[in-house]
């Protein structure tokens, strides 16, 4: 099976195969990554846009890295974008639990409200080590932080959520 | 739950126990990954990726397809500048060559005849290289499976 890498140098080449092949690999881990930072906004568009720039940028990817990092560090950098043009100026850390109607029946049913109470940085860690199962150094890689911070920002993080989850119990 | 599901519920468990098996502060503060995990692991996506990386495709087409035009023009340019070099060369033999064998047939036909038939042969031999010059395109359309693409 060819790597992803190697993938990615075909796609840099125009060949369409290779970016099937790295959707079909790529679009589940992503859509949820995109999903669980703009908690179900804009999926598809932000889902979209990085495939547009990875499609572009592939001939600049340098092959000694790893493509899942470059894909997460794109998509990433979308969603932050996205974050900065929907969330009013002043309010970008207190993210309000509920601002919509489709936030409101996530609340009610699965854990993105309890995500949504955690800081962005703090998020950002969660979501790639919990949900898309990513070592520290591929998750500092991504977020361009030091491995320290990852593991600081993933303690401040489950003790936030160890409260918010005792204080749900209660 | 899915296999997906499980998978994902595994693998999130695992990593934040190993989190608060290696964080002190975790241990300390009494942080229950257990409780964590099982209100996490509560959140449902359901999406229809596989129609989204259908459409993200047909978008991104024209894109790849200018790309490969571009990369295969490349190749091609590439290929008949290299064919290019030893040219002049062979060329150069085929000069002498020809002036040989006019003088050779000379010899036996009469001298309007045997320009005739070294200028017939000139003409297949110059018909010979522009054919061979054509043909890089092809070969390397064919070789990439390029062509198909770009006209289909």
């Amino acid at each position: 099976m060819e790597s992803d890498e190697a993938l990615v140098a075909d796609l840099a080449r125009g060949e369409e195969s290779a970016l099937r092949e790295l959707l079909r690999r790529y679009e589940r881990p992503l859509s949820h990554f995109i999903f669980r930072h703009t908690r179900g906004q804009d999926v598809e568009d932000l889902y979209q846009e990085t495939w547009l720039r990875v499609a572009k940028q592939a001939v600049r990817f340098d092959s000694t890295k790893r493509f899942s990092t470059w894909l997460f560090q794109i998509a990433l950098n979308l969603c932050r974008d996205w974050h900065r043009r929907s969330v009013p100026a002043g309010d970008a850390t207190a993210e309000p639990v509920a601002t919509s109607d489709l936030a409101r029946r996530e609340a009610a049913m699965d854990a993105a409200a309890l995500l949504a109470n955690l800081p962005e940085a703090q998020r950002e860690v969660v979501i790639l080590r919990y949900y898309h199962d990513m070592t520290e150094e591929e998750t500092a890689s991504i977020l361009d932080c030091p491995k320290g911070t990852v593991k600081s920002r993933m303690h401040h993080a489950m003790a936030r959520l160890a409260a918010l989850v005792r204080k749900e119990a209660s | 739950m899915t296999d997906d599901k499980r998978t994902e519920s595994v693998s999130a468990s695992d990593a934040l126990t190993a989190h608060r098996q290696e964080c002190d502060a975790c241990q300390v503060g009494g942080v229950q990954s257990d409780d964590i995990v099982r209100v996490l692991s509560r959140s449902v996506v359901e999406l229809d990726a596989p129609q989204w990386s259908a459409r993200t495709v047909d978008q991104l087409r024209p894109v790849l397809w200018r790309r490969a035009r571009a990369v295969w023009w490349r190749q091609v340019a590439i290929a008949v500048l290299l064919a290019l070099v030893p040219l002049p060369l062979v060329v150069a033999y085929d000069s002498y060559f020809l002036q040989l064998l006019h003088t050779l047939v000379c010899a036996v036909v009469p001298t309007a005849f045997a320009t005739y038939l070294v200028v017939s042969y000139a003409a297949f031999l110059v018909l010979l290289f522009a054919t061979t010059y054509a043909a890089i395109p092809l070969i390397l359309a064919r070789s990439n499976g390029v062509a198909t693409s770009a006209h289909g």
